[in-house]
């Protein structure tokens, strides 16, 4: 009986969701945070119901299993958007978004009530080298150190210090695709010392994104300009949201994604960019970091590049935006700090802009050449700037270098609405070390 | 003289824990729904619901973590935050364990939060939780530190390391007029013992979870309520240590304990919903070059109070 | 003496946990392990010491072994990232020098225990341990030996800050070098850098700020 009043009680929480996003996934994310009865937590150790939200690639597919076996039982999963994989059975696929938190907590309650079954483990339960320690007392190797216990060399000085003469034995590791910090579906192999970032090598891409359909439209004839700035304010209100809910301000991250929801003409972000002027954000959290020489911001693009102190915008070529007097702001100092206050900044300009062309009504003459949120698209669309990383990272701090993640955009674009997506570029994967999916 | 002794602390100390762990997930809750947060259901029941929910789930293992440490870290923790509840007077004569060095105790219980903590990280073999759990040994040394010299500043005009002492070495004026920079500096101190809001560098987002980031079920819900017990311990050693603990006209002293302990969680879980986690880099560099010599100034004050 | 059974029970107990760990220091494979195991055997004995109401002493043990066995901990692992039990070492070397050492420091400390002559002065119930102990150590000088601790303390501070950071030549953070004995030139006072070194890994000699 007890057992039973327990698990009616259990059966109440918040639902604890580990999400693992898939190819656009970050729509549901996005839904579900606002989604009284679902908790989105960072580990998959903590969370009841695994959901799959977006196609993930058959690349990523290994990880995914390593995740889906870390969730602790009972657990069960959800697929939204995906193909559940065939092995497993009665898996519930979901299609809408407004079903989804529903699906979740049925999910949840089922699971306590013992109608569902728990999901069984995938992969067997063994570590995935044998123990090869060599010494007499099963130390890693002769004398004190060395040997690859597990497959994993063992933390050495292997590496010169990079930042002030303090060196400590190097970790290397690997981290994503579905950790909660890094652009959906990206995969890095990182080297740290101590907390220090002291090799980074993207190993996988991050998924394409796709942006607001108008800016596909733009492409193809002359949008209403309000249209296409509301849509590029929502864009940077969502990559705000992640900053915030990293820095740890999970309120402040929910009224960015409130606004971002309700964005209209007369949207101001007066109320949000004072509470977070107030909040310390800028001040307090990581903020120094990443900063990007002319070269790289002009790789990367779009606010990040401007927050460098370029001021290139596409923008200043299309006849509507001159009508508005258009002129783009930039900041100096190029780093994490600079970049929310263009972005910021941006938000704000999007949705003067939006204002005015609303009421006179103006339309954008160029379809060549655009700016996206992501960067300037002419020929071609913003490319996957996340080699990058490896250059800006190394010699951060690591709640700097995620804080710097989080402020860059560096995910290629989806070339066309909803279309064809080009295939994720797999680099060349190093073996040899510790990996940690999440 | 075994139920005084022994059986009544226990029970006391039992009974806060509990009260107390529930209050302050209930508090947090109504802070985070008054600022915004999305919430459905009842919020006195949402705490207990979870609690539920943690037991039903499966403590997890990771590839050979150090089994024994592991286990044993979160029970530890909540040792300590026990061992800080004994020693806080809800009056005179209603204290747990009146030991004439408590604040000694309490001193310790700090330093012994930090092994604790570490040994979470650790011994979970997994490399997020490791750095929680390095970040809080690098950052736990200035917050003892700190806290000792705020402490020994409030034992100076007690004359005595014992908590009813310092209470009652206030009855004229509470310690938070007499030595205005000690409360400000130990409820930093106290949000960073208990890594919460700001000062939460060990179980942080940026580490998905920190040192808890790899543990599920039943040691999670104790990891849990340890923190929260450990927040109410340290809101009634401040309450004591600056606010007159028990002192006050009209009502009875444990009313008036309860009361200031709350006015306390209170900042300290406000502070927790309105301030971003402060980067770690900066955080040493605030603790060590401008905290620390404050509360040198507040020992040479108190010094000099003492003199007089 | 009158002291209840309790008190007897306590002491067998924290006694037996006092040298199991102190045992266990030498029977385990980690540091971080050996070190709390160390821990664990110095609370046993400061609680051994409140039993025998040496109530300052025995929590001012709680205070300063936790925090010694932490740092000691943190500096031994600091410069091996290596997690909990995944890459076991051996942790005893010159096993017969300490072996030797061990017996003979446990032979003195016992015929000491058993063949010394201890006082026989039993103290007033009113003494006031904490106080009397403080007189009994530095006395008088109580005040002058605080405000040295602490000036002490505020130097070791000072000179870590003024040192670590930002030094004579520049942020350390910034790779400090000394200038150039003729304007343009090698660093002074640096000594020649090895070429085999630059050869082999690679150098980080960039940096990202």
């Amino acid at each position: 009986m007890a057992v039973s009043w327990l698990r009616k009680l259990a059966s109440r929480t918040q639902v604890p969701v580990f999400p693992v996003l898939g190819k656009q996934g970050d729509r549901a994310l996005r839904y579900l945070a606002l989604s009284p009865e679902i908790e989105l937590v960072d580990s998959p150790r903590h969370a009841s119901v695994l959901l799959i939200a977006g196609e993930v690639p058959a690349d990523r597919f290994e990880p995914l299993r390593r995740v889906h076996d870390q969730l602790p039982y009972p657990f069960t999963t959800l697929w939204f958007r995906s193909e559940p994989w065939p092995h497993l059975e009665n898996v519930p696929r979901v299609e809408k978004l407004d079903e989804l938190p529903g699906a979740l907590i049925t999910a949840h309650r089922e699971l306590m009530a013992g109608q569902r079954d728990s999901a069984p483990r995938i992969l067997t339960d063994k570590p995935p080298n044998p123990w090869k320690g060599e010494g007499d007392f099963g130390q890693g190797g002769e004398g004190m150190m060395g040997g690859v216990p597990y497959g994993r060399p063992m933390a050495m000085n292997m590496q010169d210090d990079i930042r002030d003469g303090l060196t400590l034995d190097s970790l290397t590791f690997r981290l994503g695709p579905f950790f909660s910090a890094f652009p959906p579906g990206m995969m890095a192999e990182i080297t740290l010392q101590g907390d220090l970032v002291q090799t980074w090598s993207t190993q996988l891409a991050p998924y394409p994104q796709s942006l607001d359909p108008v800016f596909f439209t733009a492409r193809e004839r002359p949008v209403p300009i309000a249209e296409l700035e509301l849509a590029r304010a929502r864009h940077h209100l969502h990559r705000l949201f992640q900053a915030l809910r990293l820095a740890g301000l999970e309120n402040a991250s929910l009224d960015a994604l409130r606004l971002a929801q309700n964005l209209s003409t007369s949207s101001t972000l007066g109320g949000l960019r004072r509470r977070l002027v107030r909040s310390g954000f800028f001040r307090l959290s990581s903020m120094e970091g990443g900063v990007l020489d002319p070269e790289q911001a002009r790789q990367i693009g779009g606010p990040a590049a401007r927050a460098a102190g370029l001021d290139d915008d596409l923008r200043l070529e299309d006849a509507g935006y001159r009508r508005l007097r258009f002129s783009p702001a930039c900041q100096t100092h190029g780093n994490t700090r600079a970049r929310w206050q263009q972005t910021l900044n941006e938000i704000d300009q999007s949705l003067h802009l939006a204002q005015q062309a609303e009421r006179d009504e103006v339309y954008t003459s160029e379809v060549d050449r655009i700016e996206t949120p992501r960067g300037p698209w002419s020929e071609q669309g913003p490319e996957d700037a996340s080699p990058l990383l490896d250059e800006v990272l190394p010699g951060l701090e690591w709640g700097e270098a995620l804080a710097t993640v989080a402020s860059l955009d560096v995910a290629a674009v989806v070339n066309e609405g909803g279309g064809t997506q080009t295939p994720d570029e797999l680099r060349v994967v190093q073996g040899g070390s510790g990996n940690v999916f999440k | 003289m075994f139920l005084n002794e022994l059986l009544l602390p226990v029970l006391m100390v039992t009974f806060m824990l509990t009260v107390g762990a529930y209050v302050v997930a209930v508090l947090d809750r109504l802070i985070a729904g008054a600022f915004g947060a999305p919430q459905a259901g009842s919020v006195w029941l949402a705490p207990m619901a979870r609690g539920a929910w943690l037991m039903t789930q499966h403590a997890n293992a990771t590839e050979a973590p150090d089994w024994q440490a592991w286990r044993l870290a979160p029970a530890l923790y909540l040792a300590l935050a026990a061992i800080g509840l004994a020693v806080v007077p809800w009056s005179e004569s209603l204290v747990a364990t009146d030991l004439v060095t408590s604040v000694v105790l309490w001193g310790s219980v700090e330093a012994l939060a930090t092994v604790v903590i570490f040994l979470h990280g650790w011994s979970a073999n997994a490399l997020l939780p490791l750095i929680g759990g390095y970040r809080y040994v690098a950052l736990g040394l200035s917050y003892i530190l700190i806290s000792m010299f705020v402490l020994i500043g409030v034992a100076l005009p007690a004359e005595s390391l014992q908590f009813t002492q310092v209470v009652a070495s206030q009855e004229a004026l509470w310690n938070v007029l007499r030595q205005p920079l000690g409360l400000p500096l130990f409820l930093i101190v106290g949000l960073g013992m208990t890594f919460w809001g700001p000062l939460n560098l060990a179980d942080s987002a940026d580490l998905a979870g920190g040192t808890a980031s790899e543990i599920s079920g039943p040691p999670r819900l104790v990891w849990d309520v340890a923190r929260a017990a450990m927040l109410v311990a340290f809101s009634g050693v401040a309450a004591s240590a600056f606010l007159g603990g028990w002192l006050g006209p009209w009502l009875p002293g444990p009313l008036w304990m309860a009361i200031k302990m709350l006015a306390v969680l209170l900042v300290l879980l406000l502070l927790g919903r309105l301030l971003p986690r402060i980067a770690p880099e900066r955080c040493v560099t605030l603790m060590w070059v401008v905290l620390l010599p404050l509360s040198f100034l507040d020992l040479v004050w108190a010094g000099i109070g003492a003199l007089l | 003496m009158n002291h209840g059974i309790g008190v007897d029970i306590a002491f067998l107990l924290l006694a037996t946990l006092a040298v199991v760990t102190g045992w266990r220091v030498f029977r385990t494979d980690s540091m971080v392990r050996a070190s709390f195991f160390l821990l664990v055997s110095f609370i046993a004995v400061g609680v051994i010491m409140i039993l025998l109401a040496a109530e300052y002493l025995g929590v001012a043990m709680f205070f300063m072994m936790a925090v010694e066995m932490t740092v000691m901990a943190l500096f031994m692992v600091m410069f091996m990232m290596n997690p909990a039990g995944l890459n076991p070492m051996n942790m005893v070397h010159q096993e017969r020098i300490a072996i030797g050492a061990g017996i003979v420091g446990f032979l003195v400390l016992g015929a000491m225990a058993l063949f010394a002559v201890f006082p026989d002065q039993p103290v007033s119930a009113s003494l006031d341990p904490v106080k009397s102990l403080g007189n009994e150590m530095l006395g008088d000088s109580m005040l002058i030996f605080e405000s040295a601790g602490l000036v002490l303390l505020t130097t070791m501070i000072g000179v870590v800050v003024l040192s670590c950071h930002r030094g004579r030549y520049g942020a350390a953070a910034e790779g400090s070098l000394p200038p150039g004995l003729e304007p343009g030139g090698d660093p002074a006072g640096k000594p020649e850098e090895d070429e085999e070194e630059e050869g082999g890994g690679h150098h980080h000699h960039h940096h990202h700020h």
